[in-house]
Parts: C-alpha cells; sequence; structure tokens
C-alpha cells in the first residue's frame, strides 16, 4: 500500500482539518486564560464559525463526481456532501442549545463545544468513510466523545446512568460491528467497500463468511440508529442526557449513521440474500410500530420524543431497503437524505422547546406540564405545533413531503406493503404527537419558558420552524437537486 | 389567477386577524373580508360557461416537476355550488358566533380562514397531492376549533375526528401514489393531474376484491367514506358535533362533509367506472341503512344537536344513494341536496347555538312551550324544520325528490326504503319541534329569574339570507341545476371512459404535450 500523501487529499479532507483546528480555539483560549471561561457567546461563535468553515469546504470539495482519498477510503461524493452537512448544521443547532441550557452552560462550556467539534469531526469521517475500517475509527471518534459530553454535563444520577448505558451498548454494537468486518475481510481481502462492491451481490449467494459479515455489520448499525429490538437504549439516554446533547444525537449522530448504513446497503447485498431482504423488512415495520406504540404511553416529553425517535428510524429503514433494492437511479437514497433533513429540523426544534422550559439542569419535563403554554408564549407554541404537525407528516410541512417521497420510492420498487405499514403507524403516531398540542393549547395551566435568556434557542426554533414550512412548500427543487449529486 | 385569489385569500385574512392589534375590532374585520371573499367568489358565476362540462378557469403550473405534480386548479359544474356555498356560509359563521366565542377571538377567526382555504382549495385542486395537502391540511384548524373553544369533552371529541379522518385518508395517499406509477406506466412521464388519471384504464375483475381497480376504488372510497360519514364509520360525527362550538358545528356540517360526497363525485365514480358500477349496490345500501338508521337514532336523542347530528347520518344517506344510482336525476339530486343539507342543517346548528346562548342547555325535555316566549325564534326554527324534512316549496324537498326519482329507476327496492326515511324524518323532527316549541312550559323556558329575549336584530340578520335561500332554491330549483347540468350529463354519458377538457384549449392534443414536457427534460437529466 501507498504511503505517500498527495496535496489531494489535504483538499478533499480540509473540512475535517479545519474543524480540528476550529476545536482547538475555546479550550486553547481557556488555558491561555488559566483555566477561567472565556465569554460564553464568543465560544460559541467560535464552534459556529468552526461548523460553517467546515460545511462550506465540504460544499466546495465534494459533490457528484466522487473523488476519493486517502488510496480509496475516504469518498466525497453527494451524500458526504448531503449528509455532512447537515450533520454540521445539526451540530450547529445543538451547540446554540448548550449555550442556554442550565445542564451544559457554565464552567465547563468551552470543552463542550471542543467535544462537540471533535465529534462532528468523528461524524465527517463516519460519512465519507467508504473503508470499514474507516468507518469505525469514525464511529468510535464521534461515540468517544459523546460519552464524555453526556457524563461530564451533569451532576444527576440519570446523565451518568445515560452516559454509562451508551457506553456499554454502543461498545457492544462497535464489538458486533468489528465481527463483521473481520468476516467481510475474511471473504473478500478487503475491507474497502468500493473494492468488493461489485462482488457482494454474487457473494451474498455464495460465501457463507460474507453472509455473516454483511449481517454483523448491519446489525452493528442497527444499534447505531435504534431500530427495534436494538433500540432499548434510545429512550433512557435520550431521556438521561442533557437535552441539547439528545438533539444532538438523535439528529446528527443518526444522520451520519445512517449515511453509512446506506453504503453498507448500497452494496446490494440485499438481492442476492431473500432472507436478509426479509428480515430487514421486518425489522423496518417493528421499529416503527414499537416506537409508535411506545411513546404513546409515555408522560416525559423527552421519552416520547426518544420514542418517536425510533418510529422515524423504522421510517428511514424503509427508504434504506428502496435504496438496497433499486436497480437504477439514486431515489430511494435521495428520499432517505430528504427525510432525514426533514426530519433533524423537526426533531431538534422538539429538543429546542424542551431545552426552553428547563429551569434547572435536573429538571423534567412532562406532557402534562405544557398545560397554558400556548396563552404564555403563543408564538413559541405554534413552532411547537409546527413541529409536532410536521413529525406526524401534516401537510403543508416539510414532514409529510419526507414521508411522501420515501413511500413513493418504497412504492416504485414495488414495496407496496411496507408503505401501507409506515402509512398505517403515521395515523398511530398522530396520537401522541396531538397530546402536547391538546394540553398546550387545550388546557389551562402555568407552563413558562425558563427565567434566565434564551434569546439564541428562540432564534433557532423560529428559523427551524420557518425552514420546516418553506422547504415543504418548495421541495421539489431541492428533492431533484439531491437526487442528481447522488447520480 | 381568479381561483387562486379565492382559496388563498383566505390565508392572508388569517394572518392579518392573527396580528390585528386590537381585539375588539377583529369581528368586524373578519366579517369584512369574508364578505370580500364571498363577492369575489360571485364573480366566478359571471365568467363560467354553465354550457360547458369542460374545466374552467384553470390555472395549472409545474409545482414538484421530479413527479410530476403541479398546482392545478379549475372548476366545473360539480364543484361551482360548493364553493360559492363555503364562501356564503362563512360571513353567516362570523356573524352568527358574534357573541358565543368570546376567548381567543383573532385565533378562532384565524382558525376559520385557514379552513376556507383548506375547503375551497379541495373543492378546486385538480391534482392529487395538492388535493391532498389541502384535504388534510383542513383536519389542523378544526381539530383546534373543537379543541379549544368545545365542550366538556371536547378533547376526546377532537382527538377522535382527527385520527378517523386521517386513518382515512393515509390509504388513499397510497393509492394515489401507486396511480401516479400507473401513469408513468401509461405514458412514460409520472403525473398526478387527476385528468391524467381519468386516462388510465386500469384492470378490473369482478368478483374479486384483491384485483387492483377493487383495491384502489376502497382505497379512496374508505377516505371519502370516513369525512361522509356513512353508516358504520359514522361514530366520530356525534362527539365532534356536540363538543363542537356553533360555529364549529355548522362547518362541519354544512361544509367538511360535503368534501366526502363531492370527492366520491370527482375520484371515485369517474376514476374506478367499473368498480363502482360493481359495488354500487354496496354504496346504496350503506346509504340507505344510514337514512333509516339516523332517523331512528335521532328519533331518540334527548339532546337536540346530537338529535341533530345524527340527522345529518340521515340526510348524507340521501347524498350517497343518489349518487351511486348513475344517473341524471340521482346524481343532480345528490348535488342539490349537498347544497340544502348546507343550508338547512347549518342553519339549524345556528338556531340551536342560538337557544343555548340563552339557557345553556340542549335537553329537550327542559324546553317546552318556547313558541308563546320566542315567536320570532320558533317561525325561523319552522322554516328551517320544514326544509329539513323536504316539505315542497323548500329546498330540500327538490334534493330528496331527485334522489328518490333517480333511484326508483336504478334500483327500486332502495328506494321503498328510502321512502320510509322521509317519513322519519318528519317524525323526529315534528316530534322534537313540538316538544321544544308548544305543550306546557318547560323549566327553562318558564324561569322567572332567567326571562328568555327573542332574537335580536344581529340573529335576525344570520337567519334572513338562510331562510331566502331555503325558499329560492325550493321554488326555482332550475336557477341552480342548470348549472351543473352540462357536467353531471358528461359524468354520466361518458362514466366508462370519462375525461375532462380545459376550457377554450382550442385543441387538448398539443396543449398536454406542452404542459409535459417540461418534467420530461427534469426527468432525463
Amino acid at each position: 500500500m501507498k504511503s505517500n500523501i498527495t496535496l489531494n487529499d489535504l483538499i478533499l479532507i480540509s473540512p475535517m482539518i479545519a474543524l480540528f483546528l476550529a476545536s482547538l480555539i475555546p479550550i486553547t483560549l481557556k488555558v491561555l486564560r488559566g483555566n477561567r471561561e472565556q465569554n460564553a457567546l464568543s465560544t460559541l461563535i467560535q464552534g459556529l464559525i468552526g461548523l460553517v468553515i467546515s460545511a462550506v469546504l465540504l460544499g466546495i470539495f465534494s459533490g457528484p463526481a466522487g473523488a476519493t482519498a486517502f488510496n480509496h477510503s475516504l469518498l466525497f461524493d453527494g451524500i458526504t456532501q448531503w449528509m455532512g452537512i447537515l450533520a454540521l448544521s445539526a451540530a450547529g443547532g445543538s451547540l446554540v442549545l448548550m449555550y442556554e441550557n442550565p445542564a451544559t452552560k457554565g464552567n465547563q462550556f468551552s470543552e463542550l463545544v471542543f467535544l462537540t467539534l471533535s465529534s462532528s469531526l468523528g461524524m465527517l469521517i463516519l460519512v465519507s468513510a467508504v473503508d470499514l475500517l474507516m468507518v469505525f475509527i469514525g464511529l468510535e471518534m464521534m461515540s468517544l466523545s459523546l460519552y464524555l459530553m453526556i457524563g461530564m454535563s451533569h451532576e444527576e444520577r440519570l446523565a451518568k446512568e445515560a452516559a454509562l448505558k451508551y457506553f456499554v451498548l454502543g461498545g457492544f454494537a462497535t464489538a458486533i460491528f468489528l465481527y463483521g468486518v473481520a468476516f467481510i475481510f475474511g471473504s473478500t481481502g478487503s475491507t474497502n467497500i468500493l473494492d468488493f462492491l461489485e462482488a457482494a451481490r454474487g457473494l451474498v449467494v455464495t460465501s457463507r463468511l460474507f453472509l455473516f459479515g454483511i449481517t454483523f455489520v448491519i446489525i452493528g448499525f442497527c444499534f447505531k440508529v435504534s431500530i427495534a429490538p436494538f433500540h432499548a437504549w434510545t429512550p433512557d439516554v435520550y431521556q438521561g442526557a442533557p437535552t441539547p446533547l439528545s438533539g444532538l444525537m438523535a439528529t446528527a449522530v443518526k444522520t451520519v449513521s445512517f449515511a453509512a448504513f446506506l453504503r453498507i446497503i448500497a452494496t446490494r447485498s440485499l438481492e442476492g440474500s431473500q432472507n436478509l431482504f426479509d428480515v430487514l423488512q421486518w425489522l423496518a415495520v417493528v421499529t416503527m410500530i414499537v416506537g409508535n406504540v411506545a411513546a404513546i404511553m409515555q408522560n416525559n416529553l423527552k421519552r416520547m420524543i426518544a420514542y418517536s425517535s425510533v418510529a422515524h428510524s423504522g421510517y428511514i429503514l424503509v427508504g434504506l431497503i428502496t435504496a438496497g433494492v433499486s436497480e437504477v437511479g439514486s431515489f430511494g437514497a435521495a428520499s432517505v437524505i430528504f427525510y432525514l433533513i426533514s426530519y433533524a429540523l423537526m426533531t431538534l426544534g422538539c429538543f429546542a422547546i424542551i431545552s426552553m422550559m428547563e429551569n434547572s439542569e435536573n429538571a423534567i419535563i412532562n406532557v402534562d406540564d405544557l398545560a397554558g403554554f400556548a396563552r404564555k408564549r403563543p408564538l413559541l407554541a405554534l413552532c411547537f405545533t409546527v413541529f409536532l404537525l410536521s413529525l406526524a407528516g401534516i401537510p403543508p410541512t416539510v414532514g409529510f413531503f419526507g414521508k411522501f417521497y420515501l413511500f413513493n420510492a418504497a412504492v416504485g420498487e414495488g414495496l407496496l406493503w411496507l408503505t401501507v405499514w409506515g402509512v398505517i403507524n403515521s395515523v398511530i403516531s398522530v396520537y401522541y404527537y396531538l397530546r402536547p398540542i391538546v394540553v398546550m393549547y387545550m388546557k389551562d395551566g402555568e407552563a413558562d419558558i425558563a427565567s434566565h435568556p434564551l434569546n439564541a434557542t428562540t432564534v433557532a426554533v423560529l428559523v427551524f420552524a420557518a425552514c420546516i414550512i418553506l422547504l415543504g412548500l418548495s421541495s421539489g427543487p431541492i428533492f431533484t437537486a439531491i437526487e442528481k449529486s447522488l447520480m | 389567477m381568479l381561483l387562486s385569489a379565492i382559496v388563498f385569500l383566505p390565508l392572508l385574512f388569517a394572518l392579518a386577524v392573527a396580528l390585528w392589534p386590537r381585539v375588539n375590532s377583529v369581528r368586524p374585520l373578519a366579517l369584512g373580508f369574508s364578505v370580500i371573499e364571498f363577492f369575489l367568489s360571485l364573480s366566478v358565476l359571471q365568467k363560467f360557461d354553465p354550457s360547458s362540462a369542460a374545466l374552467q378557469l384553470v390555472e395549472k403550473h409545474l409545482w414538484i416537476g421530479r413527479f410530476g405534480i403541479s398546482y392545478f386548479m379549475g372548476i366545473d359544474g360539480l364543484s361551482l355550488w360548493l364553493v360559492i356555498m363555503t364562501t356564503f356560509l362563512t360571513p353567516i359563521i362570523i356573524l352568527a358566533s358574534w357573541t358565543s366565542i368570546d376567548k381567543r377571538i383573532k385565533g378562532f377567526h384565524a382558525c376559520l380562514f385557514i379552513l376556507q382555504t383548506a375547503m375551497l382549495g379541495t373543492f378546486l385542486a385538480m391534482d392529487a397531492i395538492f388535493y391532498y395537502v389541502f384535504w388534510e391540511l383542513s383536519l389542523v384548524p378544526m381539530y383546534f376549533m373543537i379543541g379549544i373553544w368545545g365542550g366538556p369533552r371536547r378533547i376526546y371529541a377532537t382527538v377522535k375526528f382527527f385520527i378517523f379522518t386521517m386513518a382515512g385518508s393515509v390509504l388513499m395517499l397510497v393509492a394515489m401514489i401507486y396511480m401516479m406509477y400507473l401513469t408513468q406506466e401509461a405514458t412514460g412521464q409520472m403525473s398526478s393531474s387527476l385528468l391524467d388519471f381519468y386516462k388510465l384504464k386500469i384492470p378490473f375483475v369482478g368478483g374479486q376484491f384483491l384485483s387492483l381497480q377493487t383495491l384502489l376504488f376502497f382505497a379512496f372510497a374508505l377516505a371519502f367514506a370516513i369525512k361522509v360519514p356513512v353508516f358504520p364509520l359514522h361514530t366520530w360525527l356525534p362527539d365532534a358535533h356536540v363538543e363542537a362550538p356553533t360555529p364549529g358545528s355548522v362547518v362541519l356540517a354544512a361544509l367538511m362533509l360535503k368534501m366526502g360526497t363531492y370527492s366520491f363525485l370527482r375520484w371515485v365514480i369517474p376514476l374506478f367506472p367499473e368498480a363502482a358500477e360493481y359495488w354500487a349496490w354496496l354504496f346504496m345500501l350503506i346509504g340507505v341503512i344510514g337514512i333509516v338508521y339516523g332517523a331512528l337514532v335521532a328519533m331518540v336523542q334527548p339532546d337536540i344537536k346530537k338529535l341533530v347530528a345524527y340527522s345529518s347520518v340521515s340526510h348524507m344517506g340521501y347524498v350517497l344513494l343518489g349518487l351511486f344510482t348513475f344517473n341524471i336525476f340521482g346524481l343532480q339530486g345528490g348535488l342539490y341536496q349537498m347544497l340544502n343539507h348546507g343550508i338547512s342543517t347549518g342553519a339549524l346548528f345556528i338556531l340551536i347555538g342560538m337557544i343555548y346562548e340563552r339557557t345553556h342547555s340542549r335537553e329537550i325535555s327542559k324546553y317546552g312551550g318556547l313558541a308563546a316566549v320566542l315567536p320570532i325564534f320558533a317561525s325561523f326554527f319552522f322554516i328551517i324544520t320544514l326544509s329539513s324534512i323536504a316539505v315542497p316549496m323548500t329546498n330540500g324537498f327538490v334534493g330528496e325528490f331527485l334522489i328518490l326519482l333517480g333511484s326508483f329507476s336504478a334500483m327500486p327496492g332502495y328506494a321503498y326504503v328510502a321512502v320510509l326515511g322521509v317519513v322519519l324524518g318528519a317524525v323526529y323532527m315534528l316530534w322534537m319541534f313540538k316538544r321544544v316549541f308548544f305543550g306546557p312550559a318547560g323549566a327553562l323556558v318558564s324561569d322567572d329569574k332567567h326571562p328568555l329575549h327573542d332574537l335580536s336584530m344581529r340573529e335576525i340578520a344570520v337567519m334572513v339570507p338562510l331562510v331566502i335561500m331555503v325558499f329560492w332554491m325550493g321554488l326555482f330549483p332550475n336557477q341552480f341545476l342548470d348549472w351543473s347540468k352540462a357536467s353531471v350529463t358528461h359524468l354520466i354519458k361518458n362514466r366508462s371512459a370519462y375525461s375532462l377538457a380545459i376550457y377554450g384549449a382550442t385543441d387538448a392534443v398539443p396543449n398536454s404535450v406542452t404542459e409535459q414536457s417540461a418534467p420530461a427534460k427534469e426527468g432525463a437529466q
């Protein structure tokens, strides 16, 4: 293997380099100031600037042409571009929430910004990795930063439990993943997806070893993106973690995990193995049902959104399966990306509203605590309503169009029964998405946002809500752009 | 531009009302807006050519080129009067709710205007996805209307309403997506335009439920049947009506239910002609069951509003019966009955709201002898009752007569049972009228501490246009039926191969080619 690094490689990974350098700024400044926090706002701005520069570089240097770097182990194609920018934006949104959440602001904010940016660096590696070992590196970089962030933020027991649970199960999933990688290496002699891409379809049929390998890799990702029955950690961790970090995990982390999942599925292993195909379809159905039914029974708002995010993983898995079986075009993959964009907007919006209501770092927000919110904060209540209706898939929000493209792609590939399960589940989900709206608007109470200043989060919420409506109405060109960039 | 203006102007009004700084002048403002909207919609009548069955005042722009989804609106004889009725009733509803809605006034009027946009859009959209957007959007303002301004069990009622309707419509969405793929197979270009859907030849196997056309037919029919609502799927309606505030009930009964029956006429019958014909017996049967069941259940209701709600089930049974006769009398009658029901049931709900405001009770047994105390109210109530039970010279008679005429020539067996419904309708309405207005004065009426006042000028102003419409539509039905005749005749004649031309397009073929070339280019890239 050649080990020389060309300028081209460096240019392609410039978003990661920029992110790494930017992540050092806040902690370096803190050290230079004698371990005293600088102004939190300037820390936030440094972090955001790092993310923006990285996103711009990613937008410039990666694209449909699909350049590879470091001996074909990183691929900078349309998926990298869209999903990378989406993950960076979601991380930026979470940073804004962290800036004003009682559990994350304060004297460790610089460290949190550093960890968020280094976690984002791991995300960028994950979205661009086509070598399974690079995938592993990306996963670990992303996750290790997150374990730390969850563990250090709070003094509360639930957060520690969440961090430990996330750590143990994350490690477990990674181990399964690595086990699968070993099998794949054994049967193909390579860990690079590009190398065995052409052969994979046949190998699944002929080589038991390869089938085992790809199955383990898929199971590893099922843990990461919380597909039932591997979802059990999700509600506990999302509930226990500080709200901005739950937002980060539910959006950015999920996006990039799905990006890597998409690359595995794109090997078309599903076509070779009917069993694998059937099992994944059932997993999608079970995930949707488990997520939605369990969400109905939740009183804790964060837990409810956590289960809703499990259900949405099920919808996205439908799209992944579509992408895995479609012969021509990139409709399925594009619908997954579009859905992830819409999902990130609305889920981060929900977490932002929850974060605004938290008065102390141990606050627990139940659905009933929202009573009277609409009277006190009509604009925010309206935004929350938009998020929830979008999650439920009511037109003309972006959530409806996300589902529409996803199911349209599935029908196009003949996955009609999966689509029917999907729409039935979106009816079930309406029940619990309406509950917060009912409580906010139709019950009397004294719900209010926290007493400390929340200007940045408010702006974020308004931006999310506006994007949900505007992207909904103009979804066509965006979807076409995504689809073209994947061709 | 006219149709776009009609559909989206209320949305602007909603915004204006929501941002209006002074609460006490919101009501006149909203009333003014809705009157402007009404006059704007009247200008459609001026431009509309009643002799043509084609789609008129068409506006078509590509919206999502990738899937051939377009911003496509048009009006023909089937939708014309429903649009006018929607804009006609909105100012009346605002005037009727002048005093009964006393909290969150801005929010209420904003909801009402958004709802108006959604309903008008449903009646005018000619593209499946565009239509679906309006169809689902209509749930949200209604959900808030019942949930915020409704009665004690409002939350249960509104959630039930939302989930029932949504459950029906998601399968319709899948069917629409499937049909988009069918258009792609047939023409090579995906399209969700209703006119392209009409051109599809969907294979039909009689007697086999799992055949394509039958499945698509039921996916659509289920959505509309829940909205109408037909007999076994009607349970959300009494709950929603009883808990909704008066204006909510009026919108729900007079306008939203029509979305279901209109969609049967616009979508189900022309799109799936063989399946519709094969399963017509089923829909006529549930129509007839609805007529009798609704009437019988209405008879025993102790609550006036619930009585009227069940009478809606009965009346909508007539509409369904008429639509599935597939002859000119039945269809025209069904269409006319939609308007009648909108006027008379809307008026009944408004009247019930007026008396409820005075006594805060809707229990029939607490009334009695009301005619002596409130003579003007009693006269209005009597006229509307007559209209509801289809006495000749009122609008109800024309509709029911045409439907019965149509069903006698199509399926006499059903017509015999349906006639029973006419008698039962008279029984429950007149019996209720007797118990409320005549006899010894009831507990509420004889309460000296709270003397009842007869209708105010505002309330009379609310009722007068409705009463005028009752007689106008009853005495000169042709002035209304002539406008829809061409479209209905066209539908009946060409039912097995229905197509809808665009008015004024001299040659439809090159026109459609240019329309479709834009998405073709996008798809090729």
